[in-house]
């Protein structure tokens, strides 16, 4: 078991490390193929109206004359082993996980990701509670009722969830849930360590936003698996030794169900935490998404760098929890060797 | 360049408007609350009051460019940061016409030149003090200007109005230097109340550059740099609390050592300020109408959304205020590309202003834009019209002989270069290529991202040249409410730069540059406001820039805020007279 | 944003595995013939899936034939109407000829206009609906393109090699899917110059986009056809030719590809309508196709200043994006259930 753990450890570090590369690569190197020069990337950061001179030391400041190969090491030593970085005459320690400061706002990066996370957090988790269970119960229901009128429309709506962009069902919800008809409050979000009522309240209309989305694929997942296992001749023996029809659908026949239920949830998790730039965006939130988005427009490289990593760290994490899971909801998987 | 500020917002705005909406009324009290006008806070002081105490609460959607006076070009940021950074000098702190008057802050009189006004002398007042009781000396605020100039580029953010006219080498940075004003000569400093600045060219309008948050004094020890923004030491009537929070919160609580006495232009109400930082445009909008929230410090008004809705519904109308923003919304028609004056005068003729107006926002976004100085700047003649037209539709006639004396008489193709972030931006360029298209000049589209706008595309000479980039989008606001504050850096030949160009139409004409530089020798301000105009005049002769729209901001003013008036050189109103009136 | 690609996530994968290697029990092309005969006469008792079919023949033609329905039916997609519209307000006026009447509630509807007009502009709306399907509909189908020839190649490659190489590709595989793929996409548009390979306007960014959807998402073709590939490999008509002295080459292309193309079109019919809905929220977002050209995506983005007092505007967009989808994923289940050996006739 150990074992296993921590090859999947290696390979989530391996895969980290590959994302980092990749990502540098795309941010650092491409535009210098594409011909832009130090100096004109420069002019990205050097405020609104800089002079040539303002430009020179930006660039040497910023260490954008180096070879990309010496800025990526530096960047990777930043990351393992914290550097130190000097403002005007003082000097201030930046511990690792160091993802450096933000090239236009010299704030650390790290401080800021961490600063937005529980909005990101409320909003993934939050939906991911309500997609799942709402997203499995309808698809167990459609499955033991298969054929009716509720599996018929349940089915209906999931493929309908599948077809509808956040960004459309998030405008329509705030134009006529919130602003037409004053079904839901006019929100912002407040910490649920403050307020968690006013939490609830406020991350409500979103959740069910994303959630709406992501349900549909967990009911016909689950529909899809129980109709399958439904049919095996373990279920069919477990009818015959007289169990309940609950304990046969839930103990027998729903747990294999769950294991493919549990892979796609690791990566929408994962995704989602990396950044629900969408709904963040639909719905004014704050969060990492929010702060991606800032960072792109204003081509802070630290910052999308920081993000990006930051994003497939939770992706990395994601999988290996799920993997680890496995054993536990399928005792038919067998880890180690 | 400090109207940024208002395409800043980029894809946050593009993309971000949402949230918010409202229930009920956007009044936030009720109708009788309603003794107010509409548009009254533009040129009039609304709610009068001497009544101090209280907490005054901002909020902003995005974030200070910094708050170290000497690293920020944001007009809301100058504002702001008079609450704990005082400066030389200052505009009039009352609304209308005479706002742009200049008056004293930590001054004691006028500043004084020398006969071709390349050496400028600077009494302080005396008993001026930090937050920690010391004296504020000359010294203090020389250091603060070199600091904010001569650094080595790590300060990039604010203007560069001492770099380039102090009689220094550009390559001086203090941080090189053990004791940092070593060798720093341009600024001299008699005794502790008195600067003199010498100066490599005459600049007949530099005591307006005294009025820049760069003029606050820094003590050389507490200096730390970059990190300086979160440690200001305050010299205003407000200092910070120790708990500020870079894109999150800042409080400013009063500093005891503010003398009333020796500030003209502060009343100092409110016990204290909140910033929340971070909010999205909506959400500010929303909590300014439900009371929650005072000011919206970012000061260009109201989200799009929220404006559709303020401006079209009766009970709110009393609470909003219309004033322009200062800023021109313009299009640069680029010389190098499209080098025959006929052929861009015959885009001048063939645009379809009243097109491009309604696609920046009609009625509640600003006047249609005939000349280049925006309204509230002296010389400024919005009657002036070279190219006039039926109802601004554009005259396709006088375009055609323009396109026939350029020798293009079936028109010709261009590209126009548009910041993607900027929805209006684009549709002033959709606009344009429509009604271009009727004199068979065919223009295409190209979005790039608003952080290399400048950088990369409209503002690099390569680019604009190898790729035929003949018109750009772009919008410009004044550094400090004069003509020369406005637009020498985007008609000046010399303000031509390689990359990060802002003359983006790249005109260099002698006679334009020779009048420039002969303002800066003329001390009368209404004799530079004639010469002012007539660059005006002859920038559209050349037809390098087309002007669109005079902008116009929406505000939303809650009613128990007092002292609200627009101030016409931060174009938002003045934070310094701002209170509150309400039981807390 | 999760990739909306993984709404087919690899929980479908098990069943495609079924539906191929069931489906190539018999390896002969008369049993691959009659097993296409059977599928088809399923399809066409479907009648969810012919109806969406048709739907997405309809919008296929319609986006074909955008400018014929618009000479027809509308107004040219760039032309301005301003004097339709109310300066102030910046919607429609409910009469032109009578400004003092007020603003029209539903958008500019008439016969000359069928969906209304833009606001602001005064554009037609039904004509840059129309045109926005062919933006819409080019990037998907060449995305999925993409898609299906790096998944097909690398995927056989994986499963037939097997050893390292497999390990080598299922793990790029994984690092391409950890990538946060629509944060990676807004960020490339702008990081791409203008002039690479020659491209410069809306063929550059159509070509961006294309290349990130399609090069960030074969892995989910690749899964399959890897599982596919490793499942066929054992299979007896493959020994046969091996054991007759065929080449990797010769298996591999004329052996082991034929079977391969039912799961694969099944599965590019799937991935097409999130290439849609991806495309969508780039240009949502602003990253998308240059204006004036419509694009859905970017009327929903401009309809947003309007959502308080006017959210007619985004109605048509969002539904026009939703159709599409909604008919593309019905369509695909259908056919995925005609392929599929288990379904009940």
């Amino acid at each position: 078991m150990l074992n296993y753990i921590l090859r999947r450890l290696g390979a989530g570090i391996l895969l980290l490390a590959v994302v980092t590369a990749v990502t540098f690569w795309i941010f650092y190197v491409l535009p210098r193929w594409a011909g832009v020069t130090p100096h004109g990337m420069a002019a990205m950061y050097a405020g609104k109206a800089p002079t040539p001179a303002v430009l020179d030391a930006t660039v040497e400041r910023l260490g954008l004359d180096q070879p990309v190969a010496v800025q990526f090491i530096e960047f990777l030593r930043t990351l393992l082993f914290g550097q130190e970085f000097t403002f005007g005459r003082e000097t201030v320690e930046c511990a690792a996980p160091c993802l450096g400061y933000s090239f236009t706002t010299n704030t650390p990066v790290l401080e800021q990701i961490l600063n937005r996370l529980p909005v990101t957090l409320s909003l993934g988790l939050g939906a991911a509670v309500i997609w799942v269970v709402g997203g499995v119960t309808v698809g167990v229901i459609s499955a033991v009722k298969r054929g009716s009128v509720f599996d018929r429309l349940a089915m209906g709506a999931a493929l309908i969830g599948v077809s509808l962009p956040v960004y459309f069902t998030g405008l329509l919800a705030l134009s006529f849930l919130v602003h037409q008809w004053g079904l839901f409050p006019v929100s912002r979000y407040v910490p649920f360590t403050e307020d968690p009522v006013g939490w609830y309240q406020v991350m409500l209309l979103p959740w069910l936003t994303l959630a709406f989305l992501h349900a549909a694929q967990y009911a016909r997942q689950t529909r899809a698996g129980m109709l399958e296992t439904l049919n095996e001749d373990y279920i069919r023996t477990a009818r015959a030794k007289g169990l309940s029809e609950r304990k046969v659908i839930f103990k027998h026949a729903l747990r294999p169900t769950l294991t493919p239920i549990l892979t796609i949830l690791g990566l929408d998790i994962g995704m989602v935490l990396g950044g629900a730039i969408l709904t963040e965006t639909v719905f004014s939130l704050n969060g990492v998404g929010a702060y991606a988005i800032t960072s792109i427009v204003a081509k802070d490289l630290p910052v999308i760098l920081g993000v990006t990593l930051f994003g497939a760290v939770f992706i990395v994490i994601c999988n290996l929890v799920v993997d680890l899971l496995y054993p536990v909801v399928d005792p038919r998987v067998r880890v180690g060797r | 360049m400090r109207n940024r500020t208002l395409g800043f917002v980029a894809l946050g705005a593009a993309a971000s408007l949402f949230l918010s909406a409202c229930g009920g009324s956007a009044t936030g009290g009720g109708p009788a609350d309603a003794d107010t006008e509409f548009d009254q806070g533009s040129d009039s002081i609304v709610n009068p009051s001497e009544q101090s105490g209280g907490t005054l609460r901002y909020a902003i959607d995005g974030d200070f460019d910094s708050t170290d006076p000497a690293n920020t070009y944001y007009a809301f940021n100058w504002n702001f940061s008079r609450y704990y950074a005082r400066t030389l000098m200052a505009f009039n702190p009352e609304p209308g016409e005479n706002a742009t008057d200049l008056v004293t802050d930590m001054a004691a009189e006028m500043p004084e030149p020398n006969d071709d006004f390349t050496q400028w002398t600077v009494k302080i007042q005396e008993g001026l003090k930090y937050e920690d009781g010391s004296e504020i000396t000359s010294e203090d605020i020389k250091y603060g200007i070199a600091r904010a100039n001569f650094n080595g580029g790590i300060f990039s953010e604010g203007p560069q109005y001492f770099a380039a006219h102090l009689d220094q080498d550009g390559d001086y940075n203090v941080y090189d230097h053990d004791d940092p004003l070593e060798g720093f000569d341009a600024i001299e400093t008699p005794d502790e109340h008195t600067l003199v600045f010498n100066l490599k060219d005459s600049f007949s309008e530099f005591p307006n550059v005294l009025t820049q948050p760069q003029t606050a004094p820094v003590p050389v020890d507490a200096d730390r740099g970059e990190l300086y923004q979160q440690t200001v030491v305050s010299s205003g009537p407000y200092k910070f609390d120790g708990e500020y929070e870079p894109g999150v919160k800042l409080h400013l609580d009063r500093n005891e050592h503010w003398d009333p006495e020796t500030d003209p232009i502060r009343e100092a109400l409110p016990d204290r300020i909140e910033v929340e930082i971070g909010v999205s445009q909506d959400e500010v909008d929303e909590r300014l109408a439900s009371g929650e929230l005072d000011v919206d410090l970012r000061g260009s008004g109201v989200g799009p959304a929220t404006k559709t809705r303020l401006l079209s519904d009766e009970s709110a109308r009393p609470f909003v205020d219309n004033p322009y923003s200062g800023a021109l919304r313009y299009v640069n028609i680029h010389t190098p590309v499209i080098e025959d004056v006929a052929c861009r005068q015959a885009i001048m003729y063939a645009a379809d202003r009243d097109s491009m107006w309604r696609a920046w926002g009609g009625d509640d976004g600003g006047d249609i834009a005939t000349n280049l100085l925006p309204p509230l700047i002296p010389g400024a003649d919005p009657e002036s019209d070279l190219y006039p037209s039926q109802d601004n539709k554009g005259d396709l006639d006088a375009a055609q002989a323009k396109l026939e004396e350029c020798g293009e008489e079936d028109g010709f193709s261009t590209t126009i270069a548009v910041r993607a972030e900027s929805e209006r931006d684009v549709l002033t360029a959709e606009s344009l290529q429509e009604s271009l298209g009727r004199v068979g000049i065919d223009v295409s589209i190209e979005q790039f991202p608003q952080a290399d706008f400048f950088g990369q595309y409209a503002g690099s000479q390569d680019y604009v040249r190898d790729n035929g980039i003949g018109l750009s989008v772009s919008g410009w606001g004044p550094d400090w409410p004069t003509g020369y504050g406005f637009a020498s850096k985007i008609t000046h030949g010399d303000a031509i730069m390689e990359t990060g160009n802002f003359n983006t139409s790249e005109l260099d004409d002698p006679e334009v540059n020779g009048m420039w530089d002969e303002a800066l020798l003329t001390e009368d301000p209404d004799e530079r406001a004639e010469m002012y105009a007539d660059i005006d005049t002859l920038v559209l002769e050349n037809a390098a820039i087309m002007p669109v729209v005079f902008d116009k901001s929406t505000f939303y003013r809650p009613a128990d805020l007092t002292n609200v008036y627009y101030h016409p050189a931060y174009m938002m109103y003045d934070f310094m007279a701002l209170g509150v009136d309400r039981d807390e | 944003m999760s990739a909306p690609s993984h709404v087919h996530g690899s929980g479908d994968e098990a069943d495609a595995v079924d539906v191929a290697v069931t489906a190539t029990e018999g390896r002969s092309d008369a049993d691959n013939r009659s097993l296409r005969q059977i599928a088809w006469r399923r399809l066409r008792r479907d009648k969810v899936a012919m109806v969406s079919g048709t739907v997405v023949v309809l919008l296929i033609l319609a986006a074909l034939l955008a400018p014929l329905l618009v000479k027809w039916f509308g107004h040219p997609p760039t032309q301005f109407n301003q004097d339709l519209i109310d300066p102030s307000a910046r919607v429609p006026y409910a009469d032109p000829d009578d400004p003092a009447a007020g603003v029209d509630r539903w958008g500019g509807i008439s016969s000359d206009h069928l969906l209304g007009l833009e606001p602001v502009t005064g554009r037609d709306l039904f004509s840059r609906i129309l045109y926005g399907a062919q933006i819409s509909l080019l990037v998907a189908f060449l995305a999925t393109l993409v898609c299906v020839a790096l998944g097909t190649v690398l995927g056989i490659i994986a499963g037939y090699m097997g050893g390292w190489v497999d390990t080598l590709i299922s793990r790029a595989m994984d690092i391409f899917l950890a990538f946060p793929l629509m944060l990676f996409a807004i960020a490339l548009v702008g990081v791409i110059p203008d002039g690479v390979l020659g491209l410069t306007g809306n063929g550059l960014r159509i070509g961006v986009i294309v290349f990130i959807i399609g090069f960030f998402n074969w892995p989910y073709i690749a899964r399959i056809v890897r599982g596919q590939t490793l499942a066929l490999r054992e299979r007896e008509f493959v020994e046969a030719a091996r054991s007759l002295g065929a080449g990797n080459r010769h298996i591999l292309v004329k052996e082991i590809l034929p079977n391969l193309v039912t799961p694969i079109i099944v599965y590019s019919t799937l991935l097409i309508p999130t290439n849609i809905l991806f495309e969508a929220a780039l240009s949502f977002l602003g990253v998308g196709i240059n204006p004036p050209t419509p694009s859905w995506g970017k009327m929903l983005s401009e309809a947003v200043p309007f959502y308080q007092t006017a959210p007619y505007f985004i109605v048509f967009p969002g539904l026009a994006i939703f159709i599409t989808v909604l008919a593309f994923n019905l369509f695909g289940d259908g056919l995925r259930d005609a392929f599929d050996p288990k379904t009940s006739d």
